[in-house]
């Protein structure tokens, strides 16, 4: 049975004075209207939220009263910053199973309300708190950045190759109404900011923003009974790895992502070069650049020189995050991989204004990783 | 407006494992091995797999730095070090994190074990 996303809704990313359940109710207010549907048309809500930098410690149950579902579900769903693709895959398999019709996933996450030191304490236990964060103070931009020197040393990737990633996203964060950043850096500025975690700067970072993004699935049979605008769901793929970085094989890669995108072509039955758009999972620079490898848009290795020569832009092989990445338009754990279905399916639907790529096969893909490659999923769409 | 604080500072169950923690106290650091053939590090009691209770082994020799950076964001709970460098070095078929000081990619390092100025212990490399 085919599931259709009919309805997508997504906050303004970057620092909110609002609560959680407010938060969400923006961005499930905007789903459902786009949907045109009302809340007794949906059978079951998934509220992801990581919630580990928030007051509200078990959000469920306020955020759907608030968004006026009480009595349909809700299920938490949690999977580090991948947790809004696992909320997605929640709602999908509950429609697949016959169980329901309409459910509705919802991804919201407050991290501005503690200070970045705790932020980072918080991010650095995304590992193994015992053997990592007690006794290393490993923290998030710490295991990206040793993916980062371990690929700077195999492949000679450069920072300034991952700079290139920086400006790309904000150059396209400009054009999003909904983006935590709506200005342009150089090259320059990249190299010049100050070192968070070598060889990882200030602006090789996502940012620490608020947000939430949903979205309305539904059966083929809803969608045809009520005559739905949908894009369908051709193709999920997920895995996982250890929790300990010591029990990987390498850090030049994500194997989740490997496996999971294997898993999600084999489902859609197409090739990467069948794409006409992806969002990946840029939550450092370096991220951006394995991600061009994993996914096979490009060789292991040669994801400094992707980006470089302008593939992953528009007009290239295949223009990546041209809403601006979770490097420019934010990375509000939860909402992530839930706004990158919003900005897929704004694209394939030719409404994505002044960041509209020329569409051949209307076929998109979605890449959300939570922890450093700890959790991946990945999702295939197409009109 | 602020919310009530709450302290979160949680007794670490360690009774498996003591033997790394006593080890390390001794400049010891030790895996463990079962006898399908698995090796792990961090150690643990259990083999994840067969089931098995697993043996502790000693991790010696000369190990490869695969991977590093330098923590200049420092984290809560850090505060006392302005900034640190971990890495992560292969001793054979165990890969072990550790602190250092300045290291790149293939340097060649030996174990040390240490307790930084808030009093964990932890391992500590020595490049040579
Ligand atoms: C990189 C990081 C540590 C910087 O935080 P910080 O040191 O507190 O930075 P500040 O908030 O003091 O910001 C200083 C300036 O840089 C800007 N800024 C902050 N983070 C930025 C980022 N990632 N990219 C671009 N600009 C950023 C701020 O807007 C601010 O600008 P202003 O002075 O014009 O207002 C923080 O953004 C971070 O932890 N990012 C990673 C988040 C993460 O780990 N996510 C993964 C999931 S756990
Ligand atoms: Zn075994």
């Amino acid at each position: 049975m085919r599931v259709g996303v009919v309805g997508v809704g997504c906050t303004k990313f970057g620092k909110r004075d609002i609560t959680l359940q407010e938060l969400a109710f923006e961005a499930v207010s905007e789903a459902l209207k786009d949907a045109n549907l009302t809340q007794d048309q949906v059978d079951l809500s998934v509220v992801g939220c990581v919630g580990t930098r928030s007051y509200e410690l078990m959000p469920a149950v306020p955020v759907n009263e608030y968004c006026g579902f009480s009595g349909k579900g809700p299920i938490r769903v949690e999977a580090a910053c991948a947790t809004g693709s696992a909320a997605v895959y929640t709602a999908y398999t509950s429609i697949v199973s016959g169980v329901v019709d309409v459910a509705v996933a919802i991804g919201v996450e407050k991290m501005t309300e503690v200070e970045t030191s705790v932020s980072l304490a918080v991010g650095g236990r995304a590992g193994n708190y015992l053997w990592e964060f007690h006794q290393y103070g490993t923290t998030f931009p710490a295991y990206y950045a040793m993916h980062a020197t371990a690929h700077m040393a195999r492949y000679k990737t450069t920072e300034k190759q991952m700079a290139l990633c920086a400006v790309k996203a904000h150059r396209n964060a400009k054009n999003n109404p909904k983006a935590h950043f709506q200005r342009e850096i150089s090259v320059e500025d990249v190299l010049s900011s100050r070192y968070i975690c070598y060889p990882l700067k200030l602006y090789d970072c996502s940012p620490i923003s608020d947000g939430a993004a949903a979205v309305v699935l539904a059966s083929e049979k809803v969608v045809k009974e009520l005559n739905l605008d949908a894009i369908w769901i051709d193709g999920i793929g997920f895995s996982s790895d250890t929790s300990n970085m010591t029990k990987r094989d390498g850090f030049v890669g994500l194997k989740a992502t490997v496996d999971a995108a294997k898993m999600a072509y084999k489902m859609a039955k197409i090739n990467p070069s069948d794409l006409d758009l992806a969002c990946v999972h840029d939550c450092f620079t370096i991220a951006e650049i394995m991600a061009y490898e994993d996914l096979g848009f490009c060789k292991k290795g040669e994801g400094g020189r992707f980006i470089e020569e302008g593939e992953s832009d528009f007009g290239g092989k295949i223009p990546v995050n041209t809403f601006g990445g979770l490097k420019a338009k934010g990375h509000p754990l939860a909402a992530t991989g839930i706004a990158m279905v919003y900005e897929v399916v704004k694209q394939l639907r030719e409404e994505a204004e002044k960041l509209q790529v020329d569409l051949k096969n209307y076929k998109a893909l979605t890449h959300n990783v939570g922890g450093t490659g700890h959790f991946c999923w990945i999702f295939i769409f197409s009109r | 407006m602020e919310s009530r604080e709450l302290p979160l500072k949680h007794q670490l169950p360690i009774s498996k494992i003591e033997k790394y923690w006593k080890g390390l106290e001794e400049g010891k650091v030790y895996k463990t091995v079962c006898s399908c053939g698995r090796e792990y590090y961090p150690p643990q009691a259990d083999c994840s797999f067969c089931m098995k209770e697993t043996e502790w082994v000693e991790i010696d020799g000369v190990g490869e730095v695969e991977a590093f950076t330098v923590v200049y964001s420092v984290p809560k709970g850090f505060e006392f070090a302005r900034s640190y460098t971990i890495a992560i070095a292969r001793f054979g078929n165990v890969k072990v994190m550790g602190w250092t000081e300045k290291v790149k990619v293939g340097d060649k390092v030996v174990l040390k074990t240490g307790k930084d100025e808030s009093g964990v212990w932890k391992v500590y490399f020595e490049v040579i």
